[in-house]
Formats: structure tokens, sequence, C-alpha cells
């Protein structure tokens, strides 16, 4: 097993819209992409626990051409509301790091 | 059918080719002159520049004012204008001034004005309006005719009265009309990033999803390129069943894996883009890494919706905030924050209380980097072993003298209030700067991100012609 954080090369959040946000993640070759995506570990269960969100309320895209898995889902407040705390949604990925991805 | 349908009909004849640069991801962030002189000599059909955005947040729509300045703004402008007029191609600038509001648009409007004047240059210019009234909105409201985009509830006709500005995002239509009255230089509202790209394409025939999936890869300029340093030119040719990005400058390369990725950036599906028009759909969609600069794309299809639709961005002001920032050292005070701000929380709406103002009357954010300030409930690090935190404080309330009253109370409480334990009584925070208490500016926030239906994509989006 491996975490995610030592498997891909990309991990990054950003405002999908203000109310949105989508987190991206990468990888450097079709052969860890695939692992990675037929692994399952990333998949709605998995983000909603980490982002406290029901898990049909998240979208989980893989994207074959630039071996990337893109997961969306909703803000808790939209960009710059007087709760929120990231207005670029851009340091929302840290929970992402440490999935474990299996063998 | 409507009237877009027709707009973005492909030509039997074909189009050969249609070649555009993009100067930069937006405007005021700057390019290289080499890149697009090299641009230019390989002859341009147009130049486009995105010059907006709303991931700066709200503030910027609201108050009517760019995200860059007014001097980079005027740079970058300067040198894309001489170029066109030089050349006697379109200039196209999406999303004038930040928000592509009428102060974003007038802000641009002189820029070009002053560098016309400067530089003695001569040209029809149209602005595109793009903001909204209310009286417009509340008919559309009304009739049904608006609906939320992604997680926000039906507009309430009370939302529209409490709007401070609300901007629609034009497509392709509103270029073509400045275009065929005569324009060579477009200063439109607030527009789809794409659609400064896929509006000429669009008008001679092309293929509507290979003029729109190249506007959305070029849109942000130099994302696409390698080495990513500061921002630059990019140049996109479309042909009649593909086309081909490159770098504007002769010593960078455009990846294919920066190509295909393009589409996942900001946007919640990288297969299914939606535009006023309809859905750019890039399941199909092939990327070939040409020659090491250049990749070429093929297969994307444009699927025309029923029902044309533009999004609308509106803000409401909610107040006038202040702030302070210090930092706290103690090990004794920082294991125990949470008491604190609730002890300091509860004196503050006592003293407020007092001078006559309700804690309904403002709010008061307490945020603690180091612990949780990034990511608030959702931070999975419970326990922090930092030596030291940052302690913001913000108070927004209806103007800036309450909202300064409030926040210099705040100050007061959590710089010399008693907590279990003080050691160090004379004082629990070390401020960087005097003053401590900096007025920050009005807020707004987004209550309006919905799509509106229209029956002519031309309606909200007012067409001003002028001689330059």
């Amino acid at each position: 097993m491996a975490l995610l954080k030592n498997l891909a090369k990309v991990i990054r959040s950003k405002n999908a819209g203000a109310l949105q946000l989508t987190l991206d993640v990468m990888f450097a070759d079709e052969a860890t992409y695939t692992r990675v995506r037929d692994s399952d570990a990333l998949n709605a269960h998995q983000v909603a626990f980490l982002y406290g969100i029901s898990h049909n309320k998240v979208s989980v895209i893989p994207y074959d051409v630039a071996y990337a898995i893109k997961v969306t889902i909703p803000r808790a407040a939209p960009s710059g509301d007087p709760t929120d705390s990231d207005v670029y949604g851009a340091q929302q990925h840290a929970p992402l790091l440490d999935i474990v991805v299996p063998d | 059918m409507l009237d877009h349908v027709q707009t973005e009909k492909v030509s039997s004849a074909g189009i050969g080719e249609i070649s555009m640069v993009a100067m930069t991801g937006c405007l005021g962030y700057g390019f290289t002159e080499q890149a697009f002189q090299r641009a230019l000599d390989a002859g341009m059909d147009f130049i486009g520049c995105d010059a907006g955005s709303m991931d700066p947040g709200p503030y910027y729509l609201g108050e009517g004012i760019p995200f860059v300045s007014r001097e980079a703004s005027k740079r970058d402008l300067s040198i894309m204008l001489e170029g066109a007029i030089a050349h006697g191609i379109p200039l196209l600038i999406g999303t004038s001034g930040g928000g592509g509001g009428e102060p974003h648009l007038a802000f641009t409007r002189q820029l070009v004005e002053e560098i016309a004047a400067e530089k003695g240059l001569h040209f029809k210019m149209a602005m595109v309006h793009s903001e909204l009234g209310q009286d417009y909105l509340l008919k559309k409201v009304r009739a049904g005719k608006v609906r939320p985009l992604g997680p926000i509830g039906e507009l309430t006709e009370d939302d529209v009265r409490n709007t401070h500005r609300v901007v629609a995002m034009m497509g392709v239509e509103p270029y073509h009309e400045a275009l065929k009255a005569g324009a060579q230089v477009i200063l439109a509202g607030r527009s789809s990033d794409a659609a400064i790209y896929a509006a000429i394409p669009t008008m001679r025939g092309a293929d509507p999803g290979l003029a729109w999936h190249l506007g959305k890869v070029i849109e942000c300029a130099g994302a696409v390129v390698e080495p990513k340093i500061g921002q630059d030119c990019v140049i996109g040719r479309l042909h009649n069943s593909d086309f081909v990005v490159e770098p504007g400058h002769p010593d960078k390369c455009c990846p294919r894996i920066r190509i295909a990725a393009h589409t996942l950036y900001e946007n919640p599906s990288p297969y299914h883009l939606i535009e006023p028009s309809g859905t750019l759909d890039t399941t199909g969609s092939t990327y070939e890494q040409i020659d090491p600069r250049s990749v070429k794309v093929a297969g994307s299809k444009m699927h025309l919706a029923d029902v044309y639709t533009v999004k609308l961005e509106g803000v409401k002001r909610l107040g006038f905030r202040t702030m302070f920032i210090a930092g706290i050292r103690d090990p004794g005070l920082i294991s125990q924050m949470d008491t604190y701000i609730s002890t300091n929380t509860a004196k503050v709406a006592e003293e407020a209380a007092g001078m006559g103002i309700a804690d309904s009357d403002y709010t008061l954010t307490y945020r603690i980097y180091g612990r949780n300030a990034v990511m608030g409930s959702l931070e999975p690090v419970k326990e922090t072993q930092a030596h030291e935190v940052g302690l913001l404080v913000d108070c927004i309330a209806k103007d800036e003298a309450t909202s300064r009253m409030i926040l210099a109370k705040a100050r007061y409480c959590c710089l010399h209030n008693d907590f279990p334990g003080r050691m160090c009584i004379s004082g629990n925070l070390a401020f960087p700067f005097s003053p401590s208490d900096i007025s920050v500016g009005w807020v707004y926030s987004f209550h309006i991100w919905h799509v509106m239906e229209l029956e002519d994509p031309l309606e909200p989006f007012p067409i001003e012609l002028v001689e330059v």
C-alpha cells in the first residue's frame, strides 16, 4: 500500500465557481494513474467522510487523457462569505494527501 | 430555431485556418513582447484577452474595481492595442475591468482612450454592457426564467432588491453584433472566457465544438505553457477538423498533458463544459503532440442547448469590515484558545450593549492561524503543536464607525483580559503593526449564482459604439 501523496504528481484544490470546490489528483504516468483509479481508493464515500458532506454530493470523474482524477464537492460557504476561510479554495487539498491506496 | 443555432452553423465551404493569439491569463498579468511580436509576425486573424474572473471573490464585483493594478493593465493594453491597429486586426477584451460591471467597463474604456490619445491611435470601438438593472431581473424572476447554478437557493424577488451589482455572462453573439457593426476593438462586460476566442471562428462558420474547445484551452494563455514562469501569449490555429496550440515565445512549449489537463482547471467536469449556447463535450477529444512545442486537438463536440442560458453573478453588501492581526506566544494561552475567545466575545457583547449596539448588529470572527484557520471544522489535525499562533479578528458592522468601535473593544479584551494561569499580565497579544486596527472595506457576498433563460442572446447586452 501507499499514500496518495507519494503516488500523485499534483494534488490541488480550487474553486469551480463560487459555490463548488474542485480537487484534481494528477499522475505522472499511465500505470500509476490506472493503479489508483482502479483501486477505488478515491471514491465518493471516502471524500464525503474527509470533507464532512453527504456522499451523493460528491462527484468523482476519472480523466484518462490527462492521467487525472477530478473530485468536485460543494463549498461549505460561498467564496468570500464571512464564514469562508479560503477565497480561491486553493488550500483545501490536505485531507486527500494521506488517503491509503492498496497494492 | 434560435438565433444562436444559426450563428454557430458550420460553413460548408470550410474555414481554412483562423489564427488567434491569447495574450495573457488576465489583462495586467503581463506577457513578453517577444512572444507577442512572434505571433504578430506569423499573421494573426485577431487578438484576444480575458480581463476578469470571479475567483478573487465578491468584493471586486461589488466595489466596481479591478483586482490588478491600473499601471499593469495599461502596459498590457497599450502593447496589444498598438499591435492590433498596426496589423488591422480585431482586439477582443472579455470581462473588462475584472468584473464586467458598469464601473469596470468605464475603467477599461478610460484606459483605452488614454492610450489612444497618447499614441495617436484611431479605431471604432464597441462596449458591450452586461450589468443588469433590478427591474429587468425582477421580470425574469417573475417569469420563471432564472434558476440556481449549483448549490444555492431559488432567486427571490427580495434577493434581487438586495442586490448591489449583478452581471450576466455573454456568449459569442454580442461579439458577432459588435463585429458586424464594424468595431475593431471590443470591450466586453462579463463574458464567457472561451467566447472571446470562439466568437470570430463561429461567425466564420467554424465547427463550434472545436472553436469553443480552443477557446477553453487558451483562455488562461500561459497556463498551458512550460516552463510556467509568469504569464505569456499562446497561439491557437483553428482548422476544419482540428486545432493546434503553441506558445508565442520561441523558448517555451505546450506539452500534450497540459493541453489535455486544462479542461480540468476550475471546472466541475473536464468532459462537459457548459456555455450559453450549449455544452462542450470533450469525451471524444484527442490530443496529439505534433512537435515539441505544439499540440493538435480534434474530436470535440458542441451540443447546442434547446434553451439559451446566461450565467448571472451578483453580490449584496453586508457591511463594513475592520480587522487586526496579532501573534500569541504564551503556551498557557495557546492551550485554551476556545475559552479565551468565548470569554472575550461575551465581554465585547456586554460592552457593545452598553453603547446601544445589539450583538445582531455586528459579526465578530476569530481565526486562529496555526490551528484551523484554513480548513475550520474540516481540519483533520485537531491538536495543534504550534509554539505560536496567529490571531486574526475581524468585525463586520453596518458602517465603518461601528465596525471600528466593536473591533477596538475586541482588541482591548483580547489583549488585556485574564485567563486561568495567566503569567504575562501585561498583554496577551504581539501586534506587528501600529496602528493595529485596519479598515478593510465594504463586504459583499455572492447571493446570485444562477442561470437565466433568454430567447434573444443579445437582450441583456446593449452595444455602444464609439469612434476613438
